[in-house]
């Protein structure tokens, strides 16, 4: 079975990067949106599937990345394009220590989730009533930058070779985010999520790795937020809206929160769904809402969830793999 | 004997509701250390004071001559204090096996005990071979791969005294380690502890309503009576104390609790 994820892996990667060759601009664009909505789930998934803390307004620390990276290459001031993206991290990560420093203190459940959505509007208004951020309209054509290594300079002005940056870029995100949630750390979140009590009782500082997870978890969406705004051109309110904090959350519910690659697999099931139905108005919200709808009701696992059930009943494999550390 | 706990007028109110009013005891190293009590006696509360649970609202709690009453309960348990919870509590959606790993990995990182760093992916060998003891020590063996939450009520506590024991405590306290138990699981709960401690040299803190589990771990028993201490002693002097007599004599004495 490990072989057949291996393969699909492999598969997956190998259609995303040739894809320029075979497929339009048009599937090129939704592609690269695609990598980077899966980078931005992967990181809210880090706090609710592996940690158990629901943020409803992670679209805000999106929005904070698109609009810092944007801003900043309009306004052309030089700074390697790579330094950015870190700076965009960075600043999505320090809003993440502020909030969540106030946020953890004491809730969690459904009070940081509104909290969160409350905070993230804020966000959004701010922005819009900002006149150098564009106000409603946000920032227009911003340029694709220049990849400056030291060593060599890369263009990546071109849609390509920005696509293909992003591939990288996902790889790398995704995988130190794979690192992160399979290792010691990644375990003591997922006793976090099962038990906060117990697992104090064990002498873990639960809100210190709350805390952490908080400021890992913006900091990833910042970054996911930093590469979108040279890839979409255009950066509006819209990046910081509540429907698109609804976003990851959607794409874990379906793939599966308890996995790690639920988010992966439901935001890759929202883009297809979402480019067979472009052409019909309205349509894709209504397949979505049915899709989910039968994800939920036969399995509150999602899609992931959904595949370990088939396995252990048709191939009846015992029950061993831990749902949440390893997937 | 040196002390390791020491409790001195500890008063803890649940709003105008007194539960603890001014008990003082301490517990010597090696110790096992039982609080009994009818219903609603306190014991529970005085338990959680003790772990940091909840914080007292005067007195103090000392251990190893360290003032720990306003520490938290994580800084507690670093220290060497070590618990279980009345209703067993483990982590359901992993194995047996990996709620012991987390156990052991936390226990490294507080200690600096040769801890995994954030990277190593794939468990470690040398980690998985001291679950794979702890479990060998608590019987869990053939259990290993299951995900806990499909164990009985008496592996469910059977892995939860483990989670506590892979922290290496100097202190255990345990909440009612036998509640709900069938009397051969409690049997052998019973002898589990008392193997476990002869081995690994702790100090037991111990609430159960079970008399028989009590005579035949405890080695001094504090009773406590509408938040009150009513006599600290062995066995032999609260079975001879008159108070105590006078408290329960024709009573249902320890009944079972909620
Ligand atoms: N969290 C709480 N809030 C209010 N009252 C409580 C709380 N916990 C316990 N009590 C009360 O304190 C008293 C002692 O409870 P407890 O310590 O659980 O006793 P025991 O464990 O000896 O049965 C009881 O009267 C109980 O109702
Ligand atoms: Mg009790």
């Amino acid at each position: 079975m490990t072989g057949l994820k291996i393969l699909a892996g492999i598969a997956c990667a190998f259609a995303f990067i040739t894809l320029p060759y075979w497929a339009n601009q048009g599937v090129m664009f939704l592609a690269g949106l695609a990598l980077i909505e899966i980078i931005f789930a992967l990181a809210w998934n880090l706090l609710f599937g592996f940690t158990g803390l629901a943020s409803f307004g992670h679209a805000a620390f999106f929005a904070i990345g698109a609009y810092l990276t944007g801003y900043v290459l309009k306004a052309a001031i030089g700074i390697p394009f790579l330094l950015l993206i870190l700076a965009s991290g960075l600043a999505g990560a320090v809003v993440a220590a502020i909030t969540g420093l106030v946020l953890l203190r004491r809730t969690t459940g459904i009070h940081l989730a509104i909290f969160t959505l409350a905070l993230a509007e804020v966000l959004r208004l701010f922005i819009g009533y900002s006149t150098a951020l564009g106000r409603e309209d946000g920032l227009a054509s911003i340029p694709r930058p220049v990849l400056e290594l030291g060593f060599t300079t890369i263009q990546i002005t071109s849609g390509n070779a920005y696509y293909w940056f992003i591939c990288v870029m996902a790889l790398v995100l995704g995988g130190l985010l794979w690192v992160i949630c399979h290792g010691p750390f990644g375990r003591v979140l997922v006793s976090i999520r099962q038990d906060p009590e117990r697992t104090a009782f064990m002498g873990v500082n639960v809100r210190g790795y709350r805390l952490t997870a908080f400021i890992l978890s913006g900091g990833f969406s910042a970054t996911a937020g930093s590469l979108y705004a040279p890839w979409a051109q255009i950066v509006t309110p819209e990046t910081g809206h509540w429907i698109h904090s609804t976003q990851p959350m959607l794409a874990a519910l379906l793939g599966g929160a308890h996995s790690f690659w639920g988010p992966v697999i439901g935001t890759l099931v929202f883009s297809v769904i979402n480019y067979l139905t472009r052409n019909l108005i309205g349509l894709s919200e209504v397949v979505i809402g049915v899709v989910l709808l039968v994800i939920v009701l036969a399995a509150p696992n999602g899609i992931v969830g959904l595949i370990k059930m088939i396995r252990r009943r048709f191939f009846s494999t015992p029950g061993s793999s831990p749902a949440g550390t390893r997937s | 004997m040196s002390t390791i706990l020491e409790v001195s007028d500890v008063h803890k109110s649940y709003g105008s509701l007194k539960v603890i009013k001014g008990v003082t005891f301490e517990v010597a190293k090696g110790d096992t250390f039982a609080i009994i009590g009818p219903n609603g006696a306190g014991k529970t509360t005085m338990f959680k004071v003790i772990t940091g649970e909840v914080k007292r609202d005067s007195g103090t709690i000392r251990y190893k001559g360290e003032d720990v009453s306003d520490k938290t309960e994580f800084e507690r348990v670093r220290l060497g204090m070590g618990r279980t919870f009345q209703v067993a509590r483990t982590y359901p959606d992993v194995t047996v096996l990996d709620n012991i790993v987390v156990a052991i990995e936390v226990r490294r990182a507080a200690r600096n005990e040769n801890a995994p760093h954030w990277y190593n992916v794939s468990l470690r060998a040398d980690i998985v071979a001291e679950a794979e003891e702890h479990l060998r020590d608590l019987g869990l063996s053939d259990k290993r791969d299951m995900e806990a939450r499909f164990l009985s009520h008496g592996d469910k506590k059977r892995l939860e005294l483990g989670l506590a024991l892979a922290g290496m405590p100097e202190v255990l306290m345990l909440d009612e380690p036998t509640a709900g138990m069938s009397p051969q699981d409690r049997h052998a709960t019973t002898e589990l502890i008392l193997r476990l401690r002869e081995e690994k040299k702790m100090t037991v803190v111990i609430t159960e309503h079970d008399m028989d589990v009590i005579f035949e771990l405890a080695s001094r028993i504090l009773v406590l009576n509408h938040g009150e201490a009513l006599a600290v002693g062995t066995i032999e002097e609260i079975r001879a104390n008159p108070l105590v007599q006078d408290v329960y004599l024709g009573k249902e004495m320890y009944s079972a609790e909620g």
